[in-house]
């Protein structure tokens, strides 16, 4: 357990989150390399399937991150993708694994360290939560 | 040079200079359809950037971005290039020059050299390719994005030319070359022939000329540069060693205090210097230590101030304010002596260091004065040339125009931005010439690769430290090429260098590649470059991934290498995953509107909007408030003198009067629809508030930015408080009470540089010695007190703040914790500071008590424009621009831009060098005639749609709608391209192209493969 490093997918809007990612890079802000980005044109486009397949495959934590409140390129894709994270928390709850496993989190482009401070913070809580159930059972 | 006599028409530019600003000028003519004739002394293009390791304030190297684009087909066709050649002589005038260039002999015919290198290895001594060994002379370094793309030859040098002929494989060699000498006719001329550096050798006691520890600034970036005399290994010149300790001395040559030092700043060097030392710091952590020792640390470019508390708080880099005294070595001694005063106390302190880096300023080369002359152009007693009022571009000869360092001082982003305004003024001096359609490049047709087994081509960039500094390339290229169906897989360097890009197309042609991932840096700043690089090779541009190796991974994990080298693998992985699925797609086009918004009529959008309009385009040029004017209204003078309110006047005239404008007062931006090229903007107008919409290509934000007004210092409490622009009114309209005053006390940074308010408002040092310098010259008794914590009077307004200490302003530093304190006693103000050097408290009362509160982001009116627009702003509610170098007036939405206040603060002359550059950067859009919308659009699967009414509900812009045949049915031409409907569709019939659901699948199916598996 102490040597645990999660794996952790973040799907990334292209206009705020990623675009941060970027700039958290450029400014040579630090975080967990634990964190993998899949890149996507909205947060909405994040599906059910996508994330649930995350886990399926051994993810201990999945993140879907969009832009600031009203800021959503496509209007209200951010939106959107809040609710499926709590629809999917609902569901991932129901087969036993923990919600909390899963996040929405809104960054606007400008803000690398917030990209940084999130990862850090998300990939020492999934530390805390341990490995994921699905991986135990699989190995 | 080909062909130059015979090409007479004027109906072109002529652009004097191939450094980073010179491309840019051209770039923007080309892409305007403009033809250009770039001409550089130098053997390649590029200039002093390509002398650089990296450049702040995002502290990478931005010349990989830039040259490639010159050699790009679709602009090659605009642009001719001359290299080695410069100008002898200019007669004719505006619309009509006839310029006598004369090109030096090359003595290899580029048409044939393939910058191969034979001659260099058979004949070094005679083949000009020097990267820079010797560290004093970092001149006639080759880089691997050279353009053109050849060596030269250095003819006396050679003992036999015939073998030296002979062993050229191309035949490209030619001993007879003379050089060339003629006549081209060009309509407008833009110079941007750069600057050179002071030379320290003539200032003894810095001891330059004796100690090899002692380097300029740019000698040292040579030394930390990859391409430079010691392959980016940081090591003393003097016994090769590491170094321990390295100082930086501000202001060599600047500011006018040694021997042979110019008055002016050079603005660029306190930047220069931290980026050294974060560079230094970064690499070496805590086995360096790094001290800067200036007079005022100038950082007041837009974030530059973050970028200083970030050096100063993150990278623990030491700040002393103090000039040394001398740097000595004593005779047999390693290390450099350096000694030292501080504000505190006269005694002098000596410390040691292994290095001492020398931040020289800039100077107008001997060369570059010379060809101003020939050009007959008016300069100053610095030899930068002398502008016409407020337009910084302009110079004393109409259809000459100048940009970059030497039209004075200046950094990389401001450089960029009077490149783009040079080619709107230019631009304008010259008619566009009709296009036809046979100009369109040539491209092979697309190869047919549905159905056909992937074969994947890997290439890997090294992005010279940046990835290869964290990852051995090399054992991840072959890890990777491992992986299934990846029939290659090689490192490539700067994959976006010309070199690696050919390269890349020949292994995709000779290895049957018919799906390529590249591992580098970030799709957002370079797929466009890869996926055009692939189509020119028969493939389809979306049959591309790219694996941010760089900016997601080294630049983040360059501390945990080996953890960075195993998420670069993983995310290579994932790419081969998602690339393999990959279809190829159609991408859609639509006509462009050429109407133009512009949103604020102050100075900086009615300019833009001149300057647009007078090239014939449709202007809608909206302001919130019921008058043009902006914050001008309020501004009398410039620090230089000029009448800003007779320049706002004719503004407004001019504005009012074409016809091509058309100014919508009172009005409010509600909504925004549409893209590029086909917006659509609401806006309530008037009193009554009348909703209308207006339909535009481009939009163009100058806002501008709020006069700051905190409550400190008892500013609207007590009358004898006011700020720099109440002041300046007081001056102009009640000189009688101006004259009465005894004692006048100004602080700067009132609600700037502070925790609320971190960045610099750059205007008000400047300000502060205008009024200063007013109010002595209608009451020269005064006694005046500034309280600054740095005086930030860059560039020429140094000359001022000189005069104004001349005068008998008095200067008196205060540090942030230990601010002044005023009180309010009887119909004065006491103001009590803390005078550094003479360690007293001191009580000031004064008639007048001056606060420089600068400016801010107006966050009510920036925060809506930007959720409506759907733009990025800073922290501190100024638009973000794409990116603050290359593209620093561009917004990340394509089609819109921004300028002046509503960037950062800055002065009215600054502001119009932008208005301009906007007006530049949207003619780039608005001379073609088509948009393209790229195939990122959402298509439906007939066969499994149930016609369910879900997608027609989600989608944000109401595009899908059920056809006669009762199916879902999609218009790609309005189609967004956010995937939501893909998301909601419960039979997933709907996907959404280039992200489709098995190419995201795949991706995750390889990220998990060894942790399953």
């Amino acid at each position: 357990m102490e040597n645990f490093e999660p794996v952790i997918v973040a799907f990334c809007c292209h206009y705020c989150a990623y675009t941060a990612a970027d700039m958290a890079g450029s400014q040579r802000l630090p975080y967990p390399s634990n964190v993998k980005i899949i890149r996507v044109p909205c947060s909405g486009k994040v599906d059910a399937l996508h994330i649930t397949k995350a886990f399926e495959k051994g993810a201990d934590g999945v993140y879907v991150a969009g832009c600031l409140d009203g800021d959503c390129h496509f209007k209200n894709g951010n939106d959107k993708a809040a609710k499926l994270v709590t629809y999917v928390q609902n569901y991932l709850e129901e087969i036993g694994l923990e919600p909390e496993r899963l996040e929405m989190v809104r960054i606007s482009a400008g803000m690398g360290d917030r990209f940084a401070l999130i990862a850090t913070e998300i990939t020492e809580k999934i530390r805390k939560l341990g490995p994921s159930p699905i991986k135990t059972v699989a190995a | 040079m080909q062909n130059t006599n015979t090409l007479q028409t004027s109906n072109r530019v002529l652009v004097v200079g191939g450094g980073l600003g010179g491309i840019r000028t051209a770039l923007d003519l080309a892409e305007a359809e403009k033809d250009v004739i770039l001409v550089d002394k130098a053997e390649n293009i590029g200039g002093l950037m390509t002398q650089l390791d990296r450049t702040f304030p995002t502290n990478n190297c931005d010349l990989c971005t830039l040259a490639p684009n010159l050699s790009e087909s679709g602009r090659q066709e605009h642009i001719s290039l001359l290299s080695m050649t410069t100008v002898q002589g200019v007669t004719g005038e505006k619309g009509n020059f006839t310029v006598s260039l004369k090109s030096a002999p090359r003595y290899i015919n580029l048409d044939k050299c393939t910058g191969c290198g034979a001659c260099y290895e058979a004949f070094p001594e005679c083949v000009r390719f020097s990267p820079g060994l010797d560290h004093r002379a970092p001149t006639c370094m080759r880089y691997p994005q050279a353009i053109p793309q050849a060596y030269s030859i250095e003819l006396d040098k050679c003992q036999d030319i015939e073998a030296l002929v002979k062993s050229c494989p191309a035949g490209a060699i030619n001993p007879d070359d003379l050089g060339s000498s003629g006549e081209i006719s060009c309509g407008a001329i833009v110079m941007s022939p750069g600057a050179s550096l002071f030379d320290p050798s003539g200032i003894d006691y810095l001891g330059y000329s004796e100690h090899p520890d002692v380097v300029t600034s740019l000698e040292y970036e040579r030394i930390l540069s990859a391409s430079g005399p010691t392959s980016g290994q940081l090591l003393r010149p003097s016994n090769g060693e590491k170094p321990k300790k390295i100082a930086w001395i501000q202001c060599i040559g600047s500011r006018g205090l040694q021997k042979g030092a110019a008055p002016y700043c050079s603005g660029a060097c306190c930047m220069f210097a931290l980026k050294e030392a974060m560079v230094t710091k970064e690499r070496f952590q805590e086995d360096i230590e790094t001290t800067i020792f200036y007079m005022d640390m100038r950082t007041f470019g837009k974030d530059y101030e973050l970028y200083y508390q970030r050096a100063k708080d993150d990278f623990g880099i030491r700040f002393i304010h103090s000039r040394p005294h001398s740097v000595l070595r004593q005779p047999g001694a390693e290390k450099l002596e350096m000694s030292y005063t501080t504000d505190e106390s006269s005694k002098l302190i000596t410390e040691e260091y292994d290095m001492v880096v020398l931040s020289t300023g800039f100077r107008v080369g001997d060369d570059v004065r010379d060809l101003a002359l020939k050009l007959d152009i008016e300069l100053n007693e610095s030899n930068f040339p002398v502008h016409s009022g407020l337009n910084q571009i302009a110079t004393s000869r109409p259809g000459i125009y100048v940009a970059g360092t030497f039209q004075g001082p200046k950094d990389i982003p401001e450089t960029m931005v009077q490149a783009s305004a040079a080619a709107c003024l230019a631009g304008k001096d010259i008619a566009s010439p009709k296009k036809s359609p046979d100009d369109q490049p040539l491209l092979p047709p697309e190869k047919h690769v549905v159905g056909e087994e992937p074969k994947v081509g890997v290439f890997i960039c090294d992005c010279g430290e940046n990835i290869g500094g964290v990852i051995d390339v090399e054992a991840l290229v072959e890890r990777v090429g491992k992986l299934p169906h990846v029939v290659v897989a090689q490192a490539e360097g700067h994959g976006c260098s010309r070199e690696s890009m050919d390269h890349i197309r020949s292994t995709i042609k000779e290895m049957g590649i018919n799906r390529v991932v590249i591992g580098g840096c970030s799709p957002r700043t370079h797929e466009a470059k890869f996926q055009d690089l692939i189509r020119q090779e028969g493939l389809n541009k979306y049959l591309l991934e790219m694996a941010n190796i760089r900016d997601q991974v080294t630049w983040v994990h360059a501390l945990q290498p080996e953890k960075a080298v195993k998420k670069a693998e993983e995310l290579i992985r994932m790419a081969v995953g998602a690339v393999i699925k990959a279809q190829p797609l159609v991408e859609h086009s639509l006509p462009i509107n050429k109407n133009v918004l512009v949103v604020g009529g102050g100075v900086t959008g009615m300019t833009s909007a001149l300057e647009l309009a007078e090239q014939g385009f449709k202007v809608y040029l909206a302001e919130k408030s019921p008058d043009l004017g902006g914050i001008a209204r309020d501004l009398r003078k410039t620090l230089e003198g000029d009448d800003i309110q007779a320049f706002l006047g004719s503004l407004i005239e001019k504005t009012m009067a074409n016809e091509n404008i058309e100014v919508i007062t009172g009005a409010i931006i509600v909504d925004h629809s549409g893209m590029p090229g086909m917006f659509t903007t609401g806006m309530q107008v008037g009193r009554q508030m009348f909703y209308r919409q207006i339909e535009h290509g481009v939009t163009i934000l100058a806002t501008g930015a709020m006069p700051n007004r905190p409550s400190e210092f008892m500013l609207d409490e007590c009358k004898e408080v006011v700020t720099q622009i109440e002041i300046q009114t007081l001056i102009e309209d009640q000189p009688e009470t101006v004259r009465q005053w005894e004692n006048i006390v100004m602080i700067q940074c009132v609600g700037s540089r502070t925790k609320e308010n971190p960045n610099c408002s750059r205007i008000c040092c400047q300000n502060a010695i205008k009024n200063s310098l007013r109010i002595l010259e209608i009451n020269p008794d005064a006694r005046i007190f500034v309280l600054y914590r740095d005086m930030r009077t860059y560039g020429f307004q140094e000359e001022y703040y000189q005069k104004a200490r001349e005068k008998g302003v008095i200067f008196v530093r205060y540090h942030q914790d230990n601010p002044p304190q005023a009180i309010s006693v009887d119909d004065k103000v006491e103001v009590t500071f803390t005078d550094i050097i003479l360690g007293k408290e001191i009580v000031v009362t004064a008639d007048c008590l001056c606060l420089s509160t600068g400016l801010v982001a107006d966050q009510d009116s920036t925060e809506e424009l930007a959720m409506t627009f759907k733009l990025p702003r800073t922290h501190d509610g100024f638009f973000l621009e794409d990116h603050v170098k290359l593209r620093p007036v561009d917004l990340p939405v394509p089609g819109f831009f921004v300028a002046g206040t509503a960037h950062s603060p800055k002065t009215i002359s600054e502001s119009l060098v932008q208005a301009r550059a906007v007006a530049s950067r949207a003619q780039t859009l608005l001379a073609k005639e088509h948009i393209n919308l790229g195939a990122t659009t959402a298509k439906v699967d007939s066969t499994r749609c149930a016609s369910c009414l879900i997608c027609v509900r989600a989608c944000p812009f109401d595009v899908p709608f059920i056809n006669a045949d009762g199916y879902s049915e999609i218009d790609p031409a309005k189609c967004h391209g956010c995937g939501i409907c893909a998301t909601e569709c419960p039979a997933k019939a709907i996907q959404l192209m280039q992200f489709e659901d098995d190419q995201i699948l795949s991706k995750l199916e390889q990220l998990f493969e060894e942790v399953v598996g």
